[in-house]
C-alpha cells in the first residue's frame, strides 16, 4: 500500500511539531525518518497511523489515494509498534499479539481455533514459541520488541509504522533486530515506515532515507544520495559531512545528538 | 554518615543498615545512627501510647457496640429487626446504596477518565473541585439540596406540583448521598490512570479496538482494584453518612430514616439494645469494608508499582 501525507501542520502549544510536510511513499518500500528528537518525525508517524490529527483542513494522509484524513487509528489497520513496546501488562505473551484478531467486529472475527493457530505461527516467526503463557514483565526487551512485532502483524496490517523500534535495546540486540527486519522486508513486501534518530540504523536498513528537523522535511533520498550529496548544512552537519560551504560543520562536534 | 557506618561495624553499608537497631549498644553510640531513629525506650513507650490509644478508642467502643447490642440475649436482636420501622430504615439504606454507589462508580470512572486522557482548560481546577464534598461539611451539602429542591427552593414546587416531592423524600436522601460518596471512585482512579498512561490505549487502538472494546478490555483490567477500592469506600459512605441526610430526610420513622438515622431515634427513645443491634450491623459492615479495603488497596498498590516498573524497565538499554 502506497502512502502519501500532504501539508500537514501540527502544533503543539506553540511551535510547530510539522510545518506543511510532504511525503509519498511507494508500496513495499522501507522508510526511514531519521532527525534529532524534537524534530517531529515520531508525530508524522503518529499522523499517519493515526494517533495525532493536523492542525487545519489542507492536511491530507491518503493510504493507496483514499483519504483517511479523517479516520481514526482504529479504522486504518495501520500495524504500529511503538517506542517502549506498550505491551498489554495485564495479558499473557499469547493474549498480546491475539487481541488484534479478538477485537475484529461485524461478524468478521476468524473461529478461536483459526486465531489460535495464527497466533502461534507468529509467535514462532518471531523465536518466541513456548512463551505464550509469559507476562510481559517476565520479557527481557529484545523478546518484549519481538512480541510488540508479532502483535502489529497478527491483523495483517498493510503498513508497518515503527517508532524508534529499536532505540531502547542493548547494541547487540539491536543489529541482530536490524538485519531481521531487513530480511522480513525482503520476504514481505509491506510498506514499513521507522523513526530513528541513529542514522547508522537509518542507513543499514532503509531504501529511502527522510531527514527532519524543526518540523520541515531537510532531504529524501537513497542513503547513498543523501551522503553523497547533502541538501543543506543541517543534514551535513547531523550526519558529520563535509558542507561544501565550508564554515560549518566541524568536523568533531561533540553536541551533534547522533548518539544520544 | 555512611562513610561512619562502614568503618565503624565493618559491613557492606546495606548491611550495617539492617543491622541499625543494634548498632548503637554494641559500638557505643549515644546517639541514634538515623537522624530519624529513636531510642529503644522512647520507642516502646510511643509504641505503648498507640497500642493503648488503638484500644481505648477503637477496639472498646467496637466491643461496647455488640456487648449492648447481645445484652438482651439472641432472641431480642433478632427481634430488633423484626419491628417494622427498623426493617424500613435497613431497606431504604440498601436502596439508597443500591442507587448511589453504582451512578457514582460510572461518574467517577467517566471523570477520571476525562481527567486524565485530556488536558483541557480549567482541567486541576476540575479535579480540586470533585474533592469539594471531602472539604464541605455533610451538613453543608444537605442545606444545598434543601436550598434547591425544597418547598421554597428554587425548583422544589416544581416537583411538589408534580407530585413527586424531592425533599423529606427518598431522591433527596439518595441525592445528598451521591453528593457525599461523589469523590471515592474517582479519587481512587485518578492516580493510577495517570500513572499507567494511555500507551496501551494507543496500542489497542492502532490493533482495530474502538473505545468500548479499549475500554473493556484494556482499560478496566487495569484499574481493577483500584476501582474495588472506590466503590467500597463509596459503599461504606453511603450506607454509614449522617449528616447530610439526616437534613433532607425529615425524620419520617418507618419512612425516610436510614439506618444511622434509626439509630439515633432509637438512642432517643431509650431503647438501648436496638439501638446498638441495628449499630452493631453497621459496624459488621464497616469490618468488612475493611477488609476487603485492605486486600484491594494491596493489589491496587501492585497495580500502580507494575505500572511504574513496567515503564521503569522499558526505558533501560
Amino acid at each position: 500500500m502506497s502512502i502519501e501525507v500532504r501539508d500537514i501542520t501540527k502544533k503543539f502549544s506553540r511551535y510547530p511539531a510539522l510545518d506543511r510536510v510532504s511525503l509519498k511513499v511507494e508500496t513495499g518500500e522501507l522508510i526511514a525518518l531519521l532527525g534529532p528528537s524534537g524534530s517531529g518525525k515520531t508525530t508524522l508517524l503518529r499522523t499517519i497511523a493515526g494517533l495525532e490529527f493536523p492542525d487545519d483542513n489542507e492536511g491530507r494522509v491518503l493510504f493507496d489515494g483514499n483519504d483517511v484524513t479523517a479516520l481514526s487509528a482504529y479504522k486504518r489497520h495501520a500495524g504500529f509498534v511503538f517506542q517502549h513496546y506498550a505491551l498489554f501488562s495485564h495479558m499473557d505473551v499469547f493474549e498480546n499479539v491475539a487481541f488484534g484478531l479478538r477485537v475484529i467486529r461485524g461478524g468478521k472475527r476468524p473461529p478461536k481455533a483459526a486465531i489460535e493457530k495464527r497466533v502461534l505461527e507468529l509467535l514462532d516467526a518471531v523465536q518466541l514459541s513456548g512463551y505464550g503463557k509469559r507476562l510481559p514483565g517476565q520479557l527481557s526487551g529484545g523478546q518484549r520488541q519481538r512480541v510488540a512485532f508479532a502483535r502489529a502483524l497478527a491483523v495483517e496490517p498493510q503498513v508497518l509504522l515503527l517508532d524508534e523500534p529499536f532505540g531502547a535495546l542493548d547494541a547487540k540486540v539491536r543489529k541482530e533486530l536490524r538485519r531481521w527486519l531487513r530480511e522480513f522486508r525482503d520476504r514481505v513486501k509491506l510498506t514499513t515506515i521507522f523513526v530513528t534518530h541513529d542514522q547508522d540504523e537509518a542507513f543499514e536498513v532503509a531504501d529511502r532515507v527522510v531527514l527532519i528537523d524543526k518540523g520541515k522535511i531537510q532531504q529524501i533520498g537513497s542513503p547513498a544520495e543523501v551522503k553523497k550529496a547533502p541538501a543543506n548544512v543541517f543534514v551535513a552537519e547531523f550526519l558529520d559531512l563535509e558542507w561544501p560551504g565550508g564554515s560549518s560543520a566541524p568536523q568533531s562536534s561533540p553536541a551533534l545528538p547522533l548518539s544520544a | 554518615m555512611a562513610c561512619r557506618l562502614g568503618t565503624i561495624a565493618g559491613k557492606e553499608l546495606p548491611e550495617a543498615m539492617a543491622g541499625v537497631t543494634s548498632f548503637p549498644t554494641t559500638a557505643r553510640v549515644e546517639r541514634p545512627v538515623r537522624a530519624t531513629a529513636e531510642s529503644p525506650v522512647i520507642r516502646a513507650v510511643l509504641i505503648s501510647v498507640v497500642f493503648v490509644f488503638f484500644t481505648l478508642f477503637l477496639l472498646l467502643p467496637l466491643f461496647v457496640v455488640f456487648k449492648e447490642a447481645f445484652s438482651q440475649g439472641v432472641a431480642a436482636f433478632l427481634a430488633v429487626f423484626r419491628d417494622d420501622a427498623t426493617a424500613s430504615a435497613v431497606r431504604l439504606t440498601l436502596l439508597t446504596a443500591v442507587i448511589a454507589v453504582p451512578l457514582n462508580t460510572i461518574f467517577g470512572i467517566a471523570a477520571a477518565w476525562n481527567l486524565t486522557r485530556f488536558h483541557f482548560p480549567g482541567r486541576s481546577f476540575l479535579i480540586t473541585l470533585i474533592d469539594l464534598p471531602l472539604w464541605v461539611s455533610p451538613v453543608i451539602g444537605g442545606l444545598i439540596y434543601v436550598l434547591v429542591f425544597g418547598a421554597n427552593g428554587w425548583f422544589g414546587a416544581w416537583f411538589i406540583d408534580h407530585d413527586l416531592p424531592i425533599i423529606f423524600n427518598t431522591p433527596a436522601i439518595v441525592l445528598v448521598t451521591m453528593f457525599v460518596t461523589f469523590p471515592f471512585v474517582a479519587r481512587g482512579l485518578i492516580p493510577l490512570m495517570q500513572a499507567q498512561g494511555t500507551k496501551e490505549e494507543e496500542a489497542a487502538l492502532s490493533l482495530g479496538a474502538n473505545g468500548w472494546q479499549i475500554f473493556w478490555r484494556v482499560t478496566l483490567p487495569k484499574i481493577k482494584w483500584g476501582l474495588i477500592y472506590g466503590v467500597i469506600l463509596c459503599n461504606a459512605r453511603a450506607m454509614g453518612e449522617f449528616g447530610a441526610v439526616s437534613v433532607v430526610s425529615g425524620h419520617i420513622r418507618g419512612k425516610t430514616n436510614t439506618m444511622p438515622l434509626h439509630i439515633e431515634v432509637l438512642y432517643n427513645d431509650y431503647q438501648y439494645s436496638a439501638a446498638f443491634a441495628v449499630a452493631s450491623v453497621l459496624c459488621i459492615l464497616a469490618l468488612l469494608t475493611l477488609i476487603i479495603k485492605t486486600y484491594a488497596e494491596w493489589r491496587a498498590e501492585q497495580q500502580l508499582a507494575e505500572a511504574a516498573r513496567h515503564t521503569d524497565l522499558s526505558h533501560k538499554p
